[in-house]
């Protein structure tokens, strides 16, 4: 049954949104090559950690990909999180997939993939500069 | 022909000895400066230095419409990105793309990239190939592994041997594309007696392949 929410890479980001859906009872399995980064995760997260390199699709299909509702990529590594969401789309048909890219570009590759979301950090940053910078004009 | 190298250290080299002729165009990407200027001192060619699944370094190096895209880097899913951008990007017609585990033959190729290389994957179909070879019978697969194309000699003791073609009831699933008749190359037809120590080129689908060497190898009932 698809019911669990996978955090693929615990930085920041991930480590924040997996501690939230935890909190909110939800069933979440957290990927990271590193056990060190499961450091940032708060004591509030109640869900599975485990320790894996995704780049080895064996690694994925160990994780049971077919019971994921939802996946959160977000590794430092864009194509790897390319990748990843690929994967998760094409051969395990997960319905809602969130990528975090930190090249614009990548948008160009996702054509024919409509379970995948992108997320571009240089895009909202760019955004809210140039809202604070219109409000200080205001000012 | 315009071919694009992107990444790699020897390999690289070795494939821009072997295409830097006057009939090809070669774009070599690098991502690493030293390899780069390697390459430039050894083949006397440009290498632009960049990572090769950037959009910029695909357009700024002029890979656009190539016909053919090789990458060679160490790290799997950066191969996978650079032909996935090459091909969704840039219309480079065949991509090839090297990886270090074996699994990610089948499942790049799922994904949409041409023709994946894994010397892995290549050492296993070699070592499958070279245990058929005791059986005598060897295996070509064409066309992505849709089609395969089998080698086998006829042996005395097989329920085939010094029979007519319209005797045998060939089935429908294959054919029998040529027979080599040391030294004579034999085309076949309904009134073609199958020899001892013919070999039999036959095609057929992969799925079918386990049936038809059991029709052909079936041994003569006595």
């Amino acid at each position: 049954m698809r019911n669990k929410t996978l955090v693929v890479g615990c930085g920041r980001l991930g480590a924040a949104i997996a501690a939230e859906a935890s909190v909110k009872g939800g069933n979440v399995v957290i990927v990271d090559k590193n056990a060190v980064s499961f450091d940032r995760l708060s004591d509030t997260f109640s869900g599975y950690k485990i320790v894996a390199d995704l780049t080895d699709i064996a690694a994925l299909e160990d994780l049971g990909p077919k019971d994921f509702k939802e996946a959160v990529i977000s590794t430092g590594n864009d194509n790897l999180n390319l990748f990843i969401a690929n994967v998760l789309e094409k051969v395990y048909e997960v319905p809602h997939i969130y990528v975090r890219f930190d090249d614009p570009d990548k948008s160009l590759l996702l054509k024919g993939y409509s379970n995948i979301m992108p997320i571009y950090p240089f895009e909202l940053s760019h955004a809210n500069y140039l809202k604070l910078k219109s409000e200080a004009a205001k000012k | 022909m315009k071919i694009v190298i992107a990444g790699g250290t020897h390999d690289a080299e070795y494939l821009v000895q072997m295409f830097n002729t006057r009939k090809n165009k070669l774009i070599v990407i690098n991502n690493d400066p030293v390899e780069s200027n390697l390459i430039l001192k050894r083949e006397k060619v440009a290498v632009y230095t960049g990572d090769p699944w950037r959009y910029y370094v695909l357009e700024e190096s002029g890979s656009k419409n190539a016909d053919i895209l090789v990458s060679l880097l160490d790290n799997d899913v950066d191969n996978y990105a650079t032909c996935i951008l090459a091909k969704n990007c840039f219309g480079i017609k065949k991509c090839i793309c090297v990886v270090n585990n074996p699994r990610n033959v089948e499942l790049y190729k799922t994904l949409g990239i041409d023709t994946v290389v894994s010397a892995t994957y290549l050492l296993g179909q070699t070592v499958k190939s070279e245990s058929s070879v005791e059986d005598l019978i060897k295996t070509l697969s064409i066309e992505n592994d849709k089609i395969i194309m089998v080698e086998v000699p006829v042996l005395a003791k097989y329920a085939i041997a010094g029979k007519k073609i319209m005797d045998i009831k060939f089935p429908k699933y294959a054919s029998i594309s040529c027979i080599y008749r040391d030294p004579t190359v034999v085309i076949p037809n309904g009134q073609v007696e199958l020899k001892v120590r013919d070999k039999l080129l036959l095609v057929c689908a992969p799925e079918d392949e386990k049936k038809l060497r059991a029709f052909i190898t079936k041994e003569k009932e006595d």
